[in-house]
C-alpha cells in the first residue's frame, strides 16, 4: 500500500516537472503572408506585426498610453533646438545569438534604414534633410538633425537594431522573439529570445512565452471558428456583422474597446484636371454643395446598420480614441435635411420633380466609386445613395476592384466621388501632412498644386508647417486643432464614422491588454502568459 | 417532349410567373429601405423578411431571378449566334480563313474571362445606370462564350458539307444563303437548341460569381451572386433560414434547366 502511494507520488511529481517544463505556446492568425522579413523595408500590416514581435527598438511607443519609453535606450536627451538627441544604450546588450550588442550595431543599423539604397519606408519620417548619426563611446548615440522633426522619437520605434552588417531576416534579433520557422502561406513560428533584455518586476526574464504560432489564414470566418474551438486564443480583427452573434456564443471573450483610430470617409473629385464636366467641378468645389451633402447623411444609420452598432459617428480625421489630438470641440456631425436644402439654395439648385437640378438645368448625379469586397462599404454606399436620394441626388454606386481604383484616383484622376476607409496606424497628426498639404501628391481631393488653390487650403499648409515646426506639444495642438476645424468646416473629406476596434482575448490567457494602435492584442507580448494550470 | 421535361419547364414557367407577378404588382420596391426593419423576419408585410439593409427578400429576389434568367438568355442567345456564326463561316470558307478563326477561338479559351470582366468593368464609363451595366455584364458573358461551339459548328457543318445531299443541293445550283437557309440551319437547328441551354445555367452561375465578388450587377438592382453573399453572415443565419432562399432557387433553377438539357440532348 505505502509502495503504491509512493509510486502515485512520484507520478504526480513527474508530471508535474513534464507539465513545469513543457514549452507554452499561444496561437492566432495573420491574414496574410508577410512582404518581408527585412525589418528596414516593412510597409504591410502582417510584417509590422512580425517586426513588433522581433525587433528590439531604442525607443517604444507605449501602445495605450501613446508615451515614448526606453526600451534599447535606457534614457536618451533632446536638445531645445530639436536637432540633436543622444541615446544611451542599456549595459550588457544581448542579441538572440548571444553576442553583444553595442553602438557599432546601432549606428549599422541607422545609417541601413537612412541609406536612399535601403530604400526603408521609414527614412522619409526624418523630415527630407540631411541625418547622420556617430557614437562616442560604445554605449552613447547622437542622431544629428538639419532641422526639428517633431516626431522624431516615435520614428525610433520602427527601426529595429540588427547585428552589424550582418543582417538575418528576423533570425537573429533583439526583440522578444526570433524568426524559428517560415511555411509561405501557411504558418510563421517565432521562438522566445533567450538573451531579451527585459525582467519583470521579480527579475524573471521575459518574455513569459516560448512561442508563438501564427497562422496565415485569410478567410476570417474560419479564423473565428477557430478561437471558438480554442485553437486560436487571440483574435485581433472581428466582423462587425459577426460580433455580437460570437459574443453571445462565448461571453467575455469578446471585446470592443470603442472607436478605432480607423475612418471612413468620402470626398469629391476637386481637381481641375480631372477628365469629368466643368458644372460638376462647380458642384464639388462648392463648400455648399459639401456641407449639404454631409447634412444629408445619418450617420447613426452607418453606425447602427453598416456596423451593427460597433462604430461611432466621425466629425473629423482624428479619432476620439486619439486622446492627445483629437480636438473636442470639434461639433458633432447632424444630419439636418432642412438645412441641406438651404444651402444647395444658396448655390442656385433646386427641385424639379423628384430630381435635384443645379442652376443650368443639369440633373445633380455622380458616381460614388468604392472598393469591391468590403460589405460594410458597400453597406454605406447603398445608405448614402438612399439619404441623397432624398435631397433629388441621384448617386450610382460603381464597385471596383482596389487596383482599378487605385489607378483613377492616382492617376487618370477620372472619378468623381470615393468612399474609401483610411487604416491610421500612426497616432501622430505629422504622419498625415502629407494629405493635407496642397503641394503633395497625397492630397488627394486635389492633389499637386503648385500653389494652394483656395485660401482655406493655404490656411492649411500653414497650419500644417506650424504643427511640424512647434517646440512644444501646447503649440501644435493648436495648430493640429487648427487643421481640425477647417476640414470640419471645408469638408474635403467627409468623415462618416470610426468602426470600433473589436478583437476577442482566450480568458485562459493573462497579461493581455488591448490596445487602440496595433499591434492591438500583443502590445503586452512580453507579459502575456497562460493562466495557472490552464494550458 | 417527355414527362419530367415537362415537369421542369413548368417548374421554370411557374418560377418565371411568380417573381414577374412580385414585382409587377409594385406593392414592394426593390431598393426602398426600411432602416427600423433591418434582417426583419418573415412577416405579413415582407413574406421572406428583410435584408442587412431593410429592403424587401421576396421582391429583391423575384427581380435577381428575372434579371440573371432574362440577362442569361440574351448572353446565350449572343454566344449561340456567334458560335454558329463563326463555326458555320470557318466550316465553309476557304481552309487558310477556317484556320485563322479556329485559332482565334483557341485565343479566346486561353483568355482568363474572369480577369477580362474585371478588367471591363473598370474600363466602363462611370456615368454607367446600374441597368447599362447590368446589360453590359451580360453582354460581355455573351461575347466571351462562343469558341467552344464554334469549334463543333464548324465540325458538325463540315460533315454536313461534305455531305451527298449537300453536294446535290451545289450541284443544282443553290445559292450559299439558300444552302444554309433550307439545308444547314435546319441540320445544325437541335445542336444549337442544346448549345443555347447548356450556356444558360454557366451565365447564371458566372453573374452570381460576379456578385459575389462585388463585381457584378450594381446596387441597389439585386443580384444572384449579391444575395448570395448573405449566407457569409453566420449572425444572420442562426436567425433567418429565408437567408437561404436566393441559395435554394439557385440550385433548383440549375438543377431545371440541367432536367432540360438533359432531355434535349437525349
Amino acid at each position: 500500500m505505502m509502495f503504491r502511494r509512493i509510486c502515485n507520488l512520484l507520478l504526480l511529481l513527474a508530471a508535474s516537472a513534464l507539465h513545469a517544463q513543457a514549452p507554452t505556446r499561444i496561437s492566432w492568425a495573420i491574414k496574410y503572408d508577410p512582404k518581408t522579413f527585412d525589418p528596414a523595408l516593412v510597409d504591410d500590416p502582417s510584417s509590422e506585426t512580425l517586426r513588433f514581435l522581433t525587433s528590439g527598438v531604442l525607443l517604444r511607443q507605449n501602445r495605450l498610453t501613446l508615451a515614448i519609453e526606453p526600451a534599447l535606450a535606457e534614457r536618451y536627451e533632446l536638445t531645445p533646438d530639436g536637432r540633436l538627441l543622444t541615446l544611451h544604450l542599456r549595459r550588457g546588450l544581448q542579441f538572440s545569438d548571444g553576442s553583444s550588442l553595442t553602438a557599432v550595431d546601432v549606428l549599422w543599423s541607422l545609417n541601413h534604414v537612412l541609406s536612399p539604397a535601403t530604400a526603408a519606408p521609414v527614412l522619409q519620417e526624418f523630415g527630407g534633410g540631411p541625418v547622420t548619426v556617430d557614437a562616442p563611446d560604445p554605449l552613447t548615440i547622437r542622431v544629428h538633425l538639419s532641422r526639428r522633426v517633431v516626431s522624431i522619437l516615435r520614428v525610433f520605434d520602427e527601426i529595429a537594431i540588427e547585428p552589424a552588417n550582418r543582417p538575418s531576416q528576423a533570425r537573429v534579433t533583439s526583440g522578444s522573439f526570433t524568426l524559428a520557422e517560415y511555411k509561405r502561406g501557411e504558418s510563421v513560428t517565432l521562438r522566445r529570445n533567450p538573451h531579451y533584455w527585459r525582467r519583470d518586476p521579480q527579475g524573471r526574464s521575459l518574455p513569459y512565452l516560448d512561442s508563438l504560432q501564427i497562422d496565415i489564414l485569410a478567410n476570417p470566418e474560419q479564423n473565428e471558428l477557430r478561437f471558438l474551438r480554442g485553437q486560436y486564443q487571440l483574435l485581433d480583427s472581428i466582423s462587425a456583422d459577426d460580433f455580437n452573434a460570437l459574443s453571445r456564443k462565448a461571453p467575455g471573450q469578446f471585446f470592443d474597446q470603442g472607436p478605432s483610430f480607423n475612418t471612413e470617409q468620402l470626398w469629391f473629385n476637386q481637381s481641375p484636371s480631372a477628365p469629368i464636366p466643368g458644372y460638376e467641378k462647380a458642384w464639388f468645389t462648392s463648400r455648399n454643395f459639401r456641407q449639404a451633402v454631409s447634412f444629408a447623411l445619418r450617420r447613426q444609420d452607418m453606425v447602427r446598420i453598416a456596423f451593427d452598432g460597433h462604430a461611432t459617428a466621425a466629425n473629423g480625421f482624428i479619432s476620439p480614441a486619439n486622446t492627445l489630438w483629437h480636438d473636442n470641440a470639434l461639433k458633432p456631425a447632424t444630419q439636418n435635411s432642412a438645412a441641406a436644402l438651404n444651402l444647395l439654395a444658396a448655390d442656385g439648385f433646386r427641385r424639379q420633380g423628384k430630381t435635384l437640378v443645379d442652376r443650368d438645368g443639369h440633373p445633380v448625379r455622380f458616381t460614388l466609386l468604392t472598393n469591391a469586397g468590403n460589405r460594410a462599404r458597400e453597406k454605406i454606399g447603398v445608405l448614402i445613395q438612399g439619404d441623397l436620394a432624398a435631397l433629388g441626388i441621384d448617386v450610382n454606386l460603381v464597385t471596383l476592384d482596389f487596383p482599378a481604383l487605385g489607378e483613377r484616383l492616382a492617376h487618370t484622376q477620372n472619378y468623381e466621388a470615393v468612399l474609401l476607409g483610411i487604416g491610421n496606424v500612426d497616432p501622430d497628426p505629422s504622419s498625415i501632412e502629407n494629405v493635407w498639404l496642397s503641394s503633395s501628391p497625397d492630397h488627394q481631393w486635389n492633389p499637386s498644386q503648385k500653389s494652394p488653390a483656395t485660401p482655406w487650403e493655404a490656411e492649411l499648409d500653414r497650419q500644417t508647417h506650424a504643427q511640424s515646426t512647434a517646440a512644444t506639444y501646447p503649440e501644435r495642438k493648436r495648430a493640429v486643432d487648427a487643421i481640425q476645424q477647417i476640414v470640419s468646416t471645408e469638408l474635403p473629406f467627409i468623415y462618416l464614422v470610426y468602426p470600433d476596434a473589436l478583437a476577442a482575448v482566450s480568458p485562459r490567457l493573462d497579461g493581455v491588454v488591448l490596445t487602440p494602435l496595433q499591434p492591438r492584442v500583443l502590445a503586452n507580448i512580453d507579459l502575456i502568459r497562460w493562466k495557472a494550470g490552464t494550458r | 417532349m417527355t414527362r419530367p421535361r415537362l415537369v421542369a419547364l413548368g417548374l421554370l414557367a411557374l418560377l418565371l410567373f411568380a417573381a414577374l407577378a412580385v414585382v409587377a404588382s409594385g406593392h414592394w420596391q426593390f431598393a426602398a429601405q426600411s432602416r427600423e426593419l433591418i434582417d426583419a423576419p418573415a412577416s405579413s408585410a415582407h413574406w421572406t423578411g428583410t435584408d442587412d439593409l431593410g429592403r424587401d427578400r421576396t421582391v429583391r429576389l423575384a427581380l435577381a431571378l428575372l434579371l440573371a434568367l432574362g440577362g442569361a438568355a440574351c448572353a446565350s442567345a449572343v454566344t449561340t449566334f456567334l458560335g454558329a456564326a463563326i463555326g458555320a463561316a470557318a466550316a465553309l470558307s476557304p481552309s487558310i480563313l477556317g484556320l485563322a478563326l479556329i485559332y482565334l477561338g483557341d485565343l479566346f479559351l486561353t483568355l482568363p474571362w474572369l480577369f477580362l470582366l474585371m478588367l471591363v468593368r473598370s474600363a466602363l464609363p462611370l456615368g454607367l445606370s446600374p441597368v447599362a451595366s447590368a446589360a453590359v455584364t451580360f453582354l460581355m458573358l455573351g461575347l466571351l462564350g462562343w469558341p467552344v461551339f464554334a469549334r463543333v459548328n464548324a465540325a458538325q457543318t463540315t460533315a454536313l458539307r461534305n455531305s451527298g445531299w449537300m453536294l446535290y443541293a451545289r450541284a443544282t445550283g443553290l445559292r450559299p444563303w439558300q444552302l444554309l437557309r433550307t439545308h444547314l440551319l435546319p441540320h445544325l437547328k437541335p445542336l444549337l437548341l442544346v448549345q443555347f441551354l447548356v450556356y444558360l445555367p454557366i451565365c447564371i452561375t458566372a453573374e452570381a460569381n460576379l456578385g459575389a465578388l462585388g463585381l457584378g450587377i450594381a446596387e441597389p438592382l439585386p443580384s444572384l451572386g449579391g444575395m448570395l453573399l448573405e449566407l457569409r453572415r453566420t449572425a444572420l443565419l442562426g436567425t433567418t433560414r429565408w437567408a437561404y432562399l436566393p441559395l435554394v432557387l439557385l440550385v433548383a433553377v440549375l438543377l431545371l434547366l440541367e432536367m432540360t438539357i438533359f432531355e434535349e440532348e437525349q
